[in-house]
């Protein structure tokens, strides 16, 4: 059964609100900013998806810029991201992939963490989805303090 | 020229504050250290000690991504030294046709490692490799550093 979709934007990276920790979140919000997604990633994820962020182009390609130029090079084109499911804390994210000669049913589906489905999305325009049981299975508690930030000065700025 | 290369040790350089992987051919007669940053040294390192992870990891997901298209890695070449700055390629197949696709050597090489690829080096950048900068680095290495992670 297909689930219901729900679109989001990356609104930032930030570093966690644990002292010393070595995670970073990535808020990600629906278009009415009723729904807030934040995902904690590694160190390096996260700096891949600043720079896609802010469009950084750096000197030599990073990890996720060689996937785009791979799949761009074999004509795979990235359809759509999709954070899929959460279990024991853990979020899990498909990443769609289409060959040029390939109709919408022949779709390539390919398991990957939500860290690099997004770092790769920002970087081939490709639509970030998230499914609304994800939305349903997210606690208040988890979500409230990443608002507060959002609206606060220090959102935005570099780590 | 090219000249086949193993992956035969990761350190630490405390100078640059970054990892080197180490290559050399054969017969042990050529070296080359390669400086790279630790997402990548700990993407080869995974690799080199047979360590899976729970969760695909960014270059798990590159090899994933090649298999499910069905696009096979023929090799990787380190092909060239400028200002301190190494250049590889990646050498692909896929529906008949071969690619190459320009990458930095630490993501090539954690690639080549995943998909059991041959690594190469061209014989100029072996060359231009400069003998200082061994010399450096190689003073300070332990025996043990060495063996550490010898495949």
């Amino acid at each position: 059964m297909e689930s219901t979709l729900v679109k989001l934007t990356v609104q930032g990276v930030m570093p966690d609100a644990i002292p010393n920790s070595e995670s970073q979140v990535v808020i990600l919000q629906d278009e009415s900013k009723t729904n807030t997604l934040p995902i904690w990633v590694g160190v390096a994820e996260g700096t891949a998806i600043r720079l896609a962020l802010e469009s950084v182009v750096p000197p030599r390609p990073l990890s996720h810029d060689l996937i785009r130029n791979l799949t761009e090079q074999l004509g795979l084109k990235i359809s759509k991201v999709v954070v899929t499911d959460v279990k024991n804390n853990t979020y899990y994210a498909s990443i769609y992939l289409r060959s040029k000669e390939s109709d919408t049913q022949s779709e390539l589906t390919v398991d990957a963490r939500p860290s690099d489905a997004i770092a790769l999305a920002l970087r081939t325009s490709s639509p970030i989805y998230v499914t609304q049981e994800v939305l349903d299975h997210l606690a208040p508690e988890n979500v409230d303090p990443w608002l507060k930030m959002l609206g606060s000065k220090e959102f935005g700025g570099t780590v | 020229m090219l000249t086949q290369m193993h992956i035969r040790g990761l350190m630490f350089d405390p100078y640059t504050n970054a990892y080197i992987v180490i290559l050399r051919d054969e017969s042990n007669t050529e070296m080359l250290p390669i400086w790279v940053g630790k997402p990548e040294a700990s993407a080869i390192s995974f690799a080199m000690e047979g360590i899976t992870t729970p969760r695909p990891m960014t270059h798990d997901l590159m090899k994933v991504i090649l298999d499910t298209a069905e696009a096979k890695v023929i090799s990787v070449v380190v092909t060239d030294l400028k200002d301190n700055t190494y250049y590889a390629k990646i050498h692909l197949s896929y529906e008949d046709s071969e690619y190459s696709i320009d990458a930095r050597p630490s993501d090539a090489i954690a690639l080549a490692m995943r998909s059991k690829a041959p690594v190469f080096v061209n014989d100029n950048v072996i060359r231009k490799n400069n003998s200082e900068d061994m010399d450096r680095w190689l003073e300070n290495l332990k025996p043990e550093d060495f063996g550490k992670y010898d495949a």
